[in-house]
């Protein structure tokens, strides 16, 4: 236990000491989220609902969406397949203790550190300046900041699932590089899932993808613990998979090179 | 003049073979920038379809905003990818640079030739058919004045893009670190520029219509295209003003790019 610890420190300080990026990252949400949130306020200048949103969800969602951006799409996204294309994942084999839970210790600290810099100030200030839809109680804070947390999870082991892709083969990038714009719209980063048509909302409602973005949001405005539950499951879901998959690997384990 | 172009393009067709060394990768990657355009545009058309119309614009009329800028910052990035800063900095970290520097060639045109990225030809193409598409479902009747008017906004805004791309470059000469604050320029502006300027409050308007002129060179021409007046103060005919205003912007960006190359060092082996 000691050690996974001492892993998701020392990703959580890795992650802290990169001081220009985060500036440069923080910009970069506030534009969108300004741009974002004057889209929405333009496109409920004559409407007070449009498919169960209102003007403060949808900025409440603007504001979750551009504090959880670098969690989700972290920009160390390749370094798993990198590692095990170059071989350099045997080590991690080797070392004591469970492989799967060390990655996720350290990557978890290093999106931790994410949340913190970058989540938690951004959407202090949004919501101290825009009327977002925001939990008004302790209780439900403390819910919506379990909810991020599962979705820097889940973040996590669905990347370790894509990086995994390179123990099969060393051409990874190709497939997942059509792949994502289609995750990118099925999580809801383009625009909220609810104003999905009907069939495709319900594809993705039982999608892990709802745990990224969507479950949090949905914590955040309606206060939904089910939306935590249904992280929940996806986490532990997720956990099997990454296991049976890691075991798959290690067995079959090629490293190039002497 | 044509033995300089002559050497540009010949470094411009080494770039693209290399690439083409591996072909499943470069359609790969090309297809992937095609997609992400699709995908960002299909999710525009399925929220402004829940909603009618932004700023009295109709979905399709916004589409067509989407699709000039993207095709502008595709035709932008497919020249001037490498002057982004995270691949400047490894130009300059690596010591690339003091080789460029030593050829008997401008040091930009190698640069620019050298990594030509066909990646972003697939973000152009795509952006194009967006354009075709938004015109159709919008109903314009094109004419040759509006042909002139799109290909003028697209121009345009690459013109500026590639001037941002240039300062931004120009500045890594100095910083060496790479700074990705440029970015929110390039694809922020990219995104802002889609929706119609006159949703923005009129701080963001003035910097992306006269200090950054992106809405000025998408905006004011697509007013033209789909015969639309304009709010107060940008009326219609501000448009053939945007290539007079995009030639300065660039020309600003290049003498930020000879400002940062008076001021590079080397970082030494």
């Amino acid at each position: 236990m000691r050690a996974y610890l001492a892993l998701f420190r020392a990703g959580f300080l890795r992650q802290t000491s990169y001081r220009l990026a985060l500036a440069a990252g923080l910009a970069t949400n506030a534009f969108f989220g300004v741009v974002r949130t004057a889209v929405f306020y333009a496109l409920y200048r004559e409407r007070d609902q449009v498919a169960g949103l209102d003007v403060a969800d949808a900025l409440a969602y603007v504001w979750i969406l551009e504090g959880l951006f670098a969690v989700i799409w972290a920009p160390w996204f390749w370094e798993l397949a990198e590692a095990i294309r170059s071989g350099e994942f045997v080590v991690e084999l080797l070392r004591p203790g469970d492989p799967y839970l060390r990655l996720l210790a350290f990557d978890l600290g290093r999106t931790v550190s994410v949340l913190v810099t970058r989540t938690v100030p951004t959407l202090t200030v949004a919501a101290l300046v825009l009327p977002l839809r925001l939990p008004g109680t302790l209780g439900g804070l403390a819910l919506l900041g379990a909810s991020l947390v599962l979705a820097a999870v889940v973040s996590f082991q669905l990347r370790f699932l894509f990086g995994a892709a390179a123990f099969w083969t060393p051409d990874y990038r190709s497939l997942f590089m059509l792949l994502f714009p289609v995750l990118w719209l099925l999580s809801g980063f383009v625009v909220p899932v609810d104003f999905f048509p009907g069939p495709l909302r319900v594809l993705v409602d039982w999608s892990p993808l709802i745990p990224l973005l969507m479950a949090p949001v949905r914590v955040a405005t309606d206060g939904a613990a089910a939306a935590v539950a249904i992280q929940v499951v996806w986490v532990v879901l997720l956990w099997l998979t990454g296991r049976l998959v890691l075991a798959t690997a290690s067995r079959r384990l090629v490293v190039h090179g002497g | 003049m044509a033995e300089q172009a002559g050497i540009y393009l010949r470094l411009a067709a080494a770039s693209v073979r290399a690439t083409a060394r591996r072909p499943v990768y470069l359609v790969a990657r090309t297809l992937a920038a095609a997609l992400i355009v699709a995908i960002e545009v299909a999710g525009v058309v399925l929220m402004l379809d829940r909603f009618g119309s932004i700023g009295g614009w109709r979905p399709a009329e916004v589409v067509l905003l989407f699709g000039l800028a993207f095709t502008a910052q595709g035709l932008a990035m497919v020249f001037g990818d490498t002057l982004e800063a995270d691949k400047m900095s490894e130009l300059v970290r690596r010591g690339t640079f003091d080789q460029v520097l030593t050829r008997p060639a401008s040091p930009l045109g190698w640069v620019v030739a050298s990594y030509v990225d066909t990646r972003f030809l697939g973000r152009m193409l795509a952006g194009a058919a967006t354009v075709v598409w938004a015109t159709d479902r919008a109903g314009v009747a094109w004419t040759p004045g509006r042909a002139l008017l799109a290909v003028l906004a697209v121009t345009c805004a690459a013109a500026i893009i590639f001037g941002v791309l240039m300062a931004s470059a120009g500045f890594t000469f100095v910083t060496v670190q790479a700074s990705e604050a440029v970015n929110v320029l390039i694809f922020g502006g990219q995104y802002l520029a889609s929706y119609p300027m006159q949703i923005y409050g009129s701080a963001l308007r003035f910097v992306f219509v006269w200090v950054i002129p992106l809405g000025l060179a998408i905006y004011v021409p697509a007013l033209g295209i789909l015969g639309r007046q304009g709010p107060p103060g940008l009326p219609g005919w501000l448009a053939w003003l945007a290539a007079p205003v995009a030639a300065a912007f660039m020309a600003l960006g290049g003498l930020a790019w000879r400002a940062g190359i008076r001021h590079y060092v080397g970082t030494g082996s």
